[in-house]
């Protein structure tokens, strides 16, 4: 890494889709975090302006102030620059879901959830995640050879939020395939709606996404009307029972709220554990470590989730005119925060570079901070955990079968494929 | 100096026991302990700590 060349600041395009699919992104955030921390994307005909902040405290500074930095306007990259939802679907659900919402009522909002995903609620699923993991396992324990992501690093985390928001499990692999084409619309591999000589392009894009978030929105329509018939157990029925302020919660905001659940609840949690599966193949040592000693795994998690930052951003927007590391962001200025980088920030974490399984403290940024800090973070950390204690107690000898596919995207570091190999079972 | 914690705002994700645990409990009912609410000077780089990573921003130093 140390001998890494960095490219230019005039070479840095972060309009570049395919900068995390080529793997290049680390070089490009410390040529960032060095010589341009408030970094400039001018306008153009399809999309605004943004600041992409690279370094720890500026990142910092913008989470703990949403009262200055809105999501009331999107939280990712890239706005039309026509605006609005005439472009993407997803617009519509800004001020709708809690994670485009501004407080005070995300606050209530909030509220209103958290018991489903506080310390004792999480440690009270620990049976059924481990279940779940277990019966995932024994899927591939036969084979030699998988596709860890279809095989493994999808199914736990799919299973889990699935199961918590009542769906039936012949429905999942639809949930799979809606959420890679809302968040996967840039993958050619995931734009199936478009014909194929069509793919790969920023139209292409816009319809996959469009079309997963319609076909999502069906869906839900019809699990919610059933729910509003017949109480079940689980977070759609609670969700219709529950009011803001005294008024019950309509059924588009049950429906952000189920769209927003199946995503965060599916792509983040799979992708930190394929790419926290890859990296311990690559730093063999510290795999070696872990599986001698699974007690380290708590502390290794954390330098998996920092090392492999499984949300690349989120982005704000400017209530006023006001000034970060002395660079003046206009009202209405769109600000990105990208994690990766600042989890690589030497000023913060020491031998930034170096991926170390003991790192202690380890204040990464992964699930973000302040306000939107990741209400499914004990969720995420539980199934971290509990996949690599039962996938090396298990399979002790997995190893990469090949290389890793990655996805085509600015906002989430994904795998698509990851062929393993492994002694099977008897 | 005095050390609070605000109920309201805290969701247990348990950053300050992590960062300070001779301060800090977050316990498995969810409740979140001030174990010593005055504290001494050598754990006032930890709780400095605690308070800056707190996810949800929830404890401070108690004004004088």
């Amino acid at each position: 890494m140390t001998t890494q060349t960095l490219p230019a600041l005039s070479e840095i395009n972060m309009n570049d889709d395919g900068v995390f699919e080529r793997g290049e992104a680390h070089p490009v955030f410390k040529r960032l975090r060095r010589d341009a921390p408030v970094f400039w994307t001018p306008p153009n005909e399809e999309i605004k302006g943004y600041w992409s902040l690279t370094r720890f405290e500026d990142v910092m500074h913008v989470s703990r102030h949403p009262e200055l930095f809105s999501s009331e306007n999107g939280i990712t990259q890239f706005e039309a620059a026509g605006g609005g939802e005439d472009y993407t679907a997803a617009a519509a659900g800004n001020g709708m879901m809690l994670i485009t919402m501004d407080p005070p009522k995300h606050v209530k909002l909030r509220r209103l959830v958290n018991k489903g995903f506080t310390p004792r609620a999480v440690k009270a699923m620990e049976p059924h995640i481990r279940q779940i993991t277990n019966t995932v396992l024994d899927g591939m324990a036969k084979k030699g050879r998988c596709d860890f992501v279809l095989d493994v690093a999808s199914r736990i985390p799919l299973a889990v939020i699935c199961g918590m928001m009542g769906l039936e499990e012949k429905d999942w692999d639809l949930m799979f395939q809606l959420t890679n084409k809302v968040l996967g619309s840039g993958d050619p591999e995931y734009q199936t709606d478009v014909p194929e000589d069509q793919r790969g392009t920023p139209e292409a894009a816009r319809t996959t996404g469009n079309m997963g978030i319609m076909q999502m929105f069906g869906y839900f329509a019809q699990v919610l009307q059933a729910r509003r018939a017949n109480r079940h157990d689980d977070l759609i029925s609670i969700l219709c029972e529950s009011a803001l302020e005294g008024e019950a919660l309509t059924d588009e905001e049950i429906l952000w709220f189920c769209f927003l659940l199946i995503l965060a609840g599916n792509e983040t949690t799979r992708n930190g554990m394929s790419a926290g599966l890859l990296t311990l193949c690559e730093h063999p040592a510290a795999k070696a470590r872990l599986i001698a000693d699974p007690s380290l795994l708590p502390v290794a998690i954390e330098e998996v989730l920092r090392w492999t930052s499984p949300v690349t951003h989120m982005a704000r927007v400017a209530l006023e005119d006001t000034e970060i590391r002395g660079q003046k962001i206009a009202k209405g200025e769109r600000v990105v925060m990208w994690y990766p980088a600042v989890n690589r920030d030497e000023d913060v974490f020491p031998q930034a570079d170096t991926f170390n399984i003991t790192r202690s403290p380890n204040d990464h940024l992964a699930f973000g901070i302040g306000e939107h800090f990741c209400l499914g973070a004990g969720f995420a950390r539980l199934e971290l955990r509990a996949l690599f204690e039962e996938l090396f107690r298990r399979f002790p000898d997995i190893e990469l079968d090949g290389p890793p596919e990655r996805l085509r995207s600015t906002f989430i570091g994904g795998i698509k494929h990851l062929p393993v190999r492994y002694t099977p079972e008897k | 100096m005095k050390v609070v914690v605000n109920a309201d705002a805290c969701e247990g994700h348990s950053k300050c026991q992590t960062a300070a645990p001779e301060v800090f409990r977050v316990r498995e009912d969810d409740v979140r302990e001030v174990l010593i609410a005055d504290v001494p000077q050598e754990l006032v780089e930890k709780v400095e700590r605690a308070i800056r990573m707190c996810p949800r921003q929830a404890i401070s130093w108690q004004a004088p």
